[in-house]
């Protein structure tokens, strides 16, 4: 029962983990680029959410239609004015623009508001419903069947319409796409807005059940890299799948270990993913 | 005709070098102020770190983002063995490095089979498993608490104290002696068969291969002296500030700035950690200090009895981690190779007439 129960949350959670995730492959699949500054815009997204609830009661979950144009726009800016300049940089320095730009991000929201932990508590924070004998957290639930929604708008948007056929044709071989008259210059764009949008509504989703702070996005970060790499670098499915992994394996470590080291099981199972299948579980090898 | 040239161009450096260590070694006989005495002491350990991940990051060109795991290490084995065992830091440094190489050649053995982007990712983890360890094993490390010292026993050699750790001064000469050593390893590496090996595995670690350098061995080599020193840095902070946590010793953000003290000043050169520490030490010191905003109100951009300018003076002391990510998105920008590229391109860009100097390649990734 036990196992049931935590087994379920963590799926729930892994849901957040995996809106995370899809963003960051996104925008690696497209670009090339690694973004460290990835938990920063959840914590962003975060901040928006608490102030769109406190300042004008907009509940948490209804804020996302406001949050995704912001953060949208807010990627669009971050990739024309600094992430293109360094597509044909070496590796490392893309990762330190990012790392930089993360720095700049949760230092200017300290400055502004103060380093303080701030609760989003909402009327249904700490309610739960009785499900088939398992007890579930509601803002769990509620955010993880936006996070399906969203997820699969998104599968549609990538498959089905043509702007999402020239990302993918993008990210498969950009100059190709270049020949085949692809815009890819602006497909970089679209796809960090929509990057930095994902990662603010995952921001916007879990701000009901989790704490609010200027340094909140550094765990995000690397929880996504997990993600993304345990599903495969490049692969939306993937990072699907390996957010709700990384959801279920925290949750369980945390309830048959303890939750201070549910992180530690998290960066191991990285490591082994790194070391005996740096692929992921359904990514081409890009080593 | 070059030869009296060069000598006459090799004779100034080795003067100037000359008078700046005498100027050093000279430094705290005359000025006792102990907060001048700090910025140097600080000054000294961040060349050694910046020095530290220099031989990996700069000569290997192995991007370690996480270097803190061996700062923390050295830091906490020393501390924990002087507050809990007793055990006199001169002895327990030794200890803690010999610690900090093992794991070092094990981490290494491991990640050093990942290139490029995931290899960076893979040291962040291996520091944030540290991090979680040191955090989560209260019995044994204090956990979140921290260690606090209670004092440094004197250090006597033959029934005469030489030392007894109370004033600045022998943190200052332990801080010279050891950036000294640190630069000294640089150059070596820089001039030996081994540094060129090093630099074979950065420029195209494949060809290198090729060529029987072995990438493994030599991969591990570059960490372990990269690591021994970290080590070094970390048990001499530690020993210095008196007071160390999981939160100052062994986060992501000491990881960066050991990347972003060569970042600045330029990667893989002997004197850019020097250079970045030349401009880290005194930005950030000038921010606690509040000497920013003094002078954003004097120059009269703002006043200080405006809300804006109120604000400010509160919140600056604060913003060295804001000005740390502003320079670095600066220096990728427009100064990839640090400050003294720019300063070398801007050098060579006004006397056409000497010959170009050959241009680091900065063309070879390895994702």
């Amino acid at each position: 029962m036990v196992f049931l129960q935590s087994l379920l949350s963590g799926v729930l959670v892994g849901g957040t983990y995996a809106l995370v995730g899809i963003g960051l492959t996104l925008i690696f699949g497209v670009m090339r680029v690694i973004n460290f500054a990835h938990g920063d815009l959840l914590m962003i997204g975060m901040y928006l959410t608490f102030y769109l609830f406190t300042l004008s009661g907009i509940d948490p979950f209804l804020s996302i239609v406001i949050v995704i144009p912001l953060m949208f726009a807010f990627g669009a800016f971050l990739q024309r004015t600094f992430i293109h300049r360094v597509l044909n940089a070496l590796p490392q320095n893309q990762i330190l623009l990012t790392i930089g730009l993360g720095l700049i991000m949760s230092n200017t929201v300290m400055l502004v508001f103060t380093s303080d932990y701030k609760i989003l508590s909402t009327s249904y924070s700490s309610g739960s419903v009785q499900l088939a004998g398992l007890s579930v957290s509601e803002p769990l639930l509620v955010s993880f069947v936006i996070t399906a929604a969203i997820t699969g708008a998104l599968y549609w948007f990538l498959i089905k319409t043509d702007m999402g056929q020239a990302i993918r044709a993008t990210a498969q071989d950009r100059e190709a796409a270049q020949l085949m008259g692809v815009n890819v210059r602006r497909m970089g764009v679209i796809a960090f807005g929509l990057g930095a949008a994902l990662a603010g509504t995952a921001g916007a989703l879990i701000s009901p059940t989790y704490y609010i702070f200027p340094q909140v996005g550094g765990a995000f970060t690397l929880k996504a890299f997990v993600v993304v790499v345990l599903g495969g670098m490049g692969s939306i499915i993937g990072a699907t799948v390996g957010g709700v992994i990384i959801g279920a394996v925290e949750s369980l470590s945390a309830s048959y270990v303890s939750s201070g080291l549910k992180d530690l099981f998290v960066y191991v199972l990285f490591l082994l993913v790194l070391l005996l299948k740096p692929s992921g579980l359904l990514g081409k090898s890009r080593m | 005709m070059r030869l009296p040239l060069a000598r006459g161009f090799a004779l100034a450096p080795l003067l100037a070098l000359g008078t700046g260590v005498v100027a050093l070694v000279a430094f705290p006989l005359a000025v006792t102020n102990p907060y001048a005495l700090h910025v140097m002491i600080l000054l000294f350990l961040t060349v050694i770190q910046g020095e530290s991940w220099n031989v990996l990051g700069g000569y290997t060109g192995q991007y370690s983002v996480g270097h803190a795991a061996y700062f923390g290490l050295g830091a906490y084995v020393t501390l924990m063995l002087l507050q809990f065992r007793q055990v006199p830091p001169w002895w327990g440094v030794w200890i803690a490095i010999l610690l900090a190489v093992a794991v070092a050649i094990v981490i290494g053995s491991i990640t050093f089979r990942l290139r490029g982007p995931y290899f960076v990712l893979a040291s962040i983890a291996v520091a944030e498993i540290f991090r979680l360890i040191a955090l989560n094993w209260t019995g044994f490390t204090n956990g979140a608490e921290g260690i606090l010292l209670n004092e440094i026993p004197p250090l006597r050699i033959g029934g005469r104290t030489i030392t007894d750790f109370v004033s600045k001064v022998p943190f200052y000469y332990a801080g010279l002696a050891l950036a000294a050593t640190t630069i000294a390893v640089n150059w070596g590496v820089q001039h030996s068969k081994l540094g060129y090996y090093f630099q074979a595995i950065r420029e195209d670690q494949d060809a290198a291969h090729s060529l029987g350098i072995s990438l493994p061995v030599y991969k591990n080599i570059a960490l372990a002296i990269s690591a021994f020193f970290t080590a070094w840095s970390g048990a001499f902070y530690g020993l210095y500030v008196g007071f160390i946590d999981p939160g100052t010793v062994l986060p992501v953000e000491v990881s960066v700035q050991f990347v972003l003290i060569c970042i600045i000043g330029g990667i893989g050169t002997i004197a850019g950690p020097m250079v970045g520490a030349l401009v880290l030490v005194p930005l950030s010191e000038a921010l606690r200090a509040n000497l920013l905003s003094d002078l954003l109100f004097k120059i009269g951009i703002v006043s200080e009895d405006t809300p804006t300018g109120a604000f400010l003076k509160d919140n600056l002391a604060h913003a060295h981690a804001l000005i740390y990510g502003i320079l670095v998105v600066l220096v990728i920008l427009f100064m990839p190779d640090g400050v003294l590229g720019f300063a070398k391109k801007l050098f060579s860009g006004r006397r056409r007439q000497t010959p170009a100097l050959p241009e680091v390649s900065s063309e070879k990734g390895s994702a």
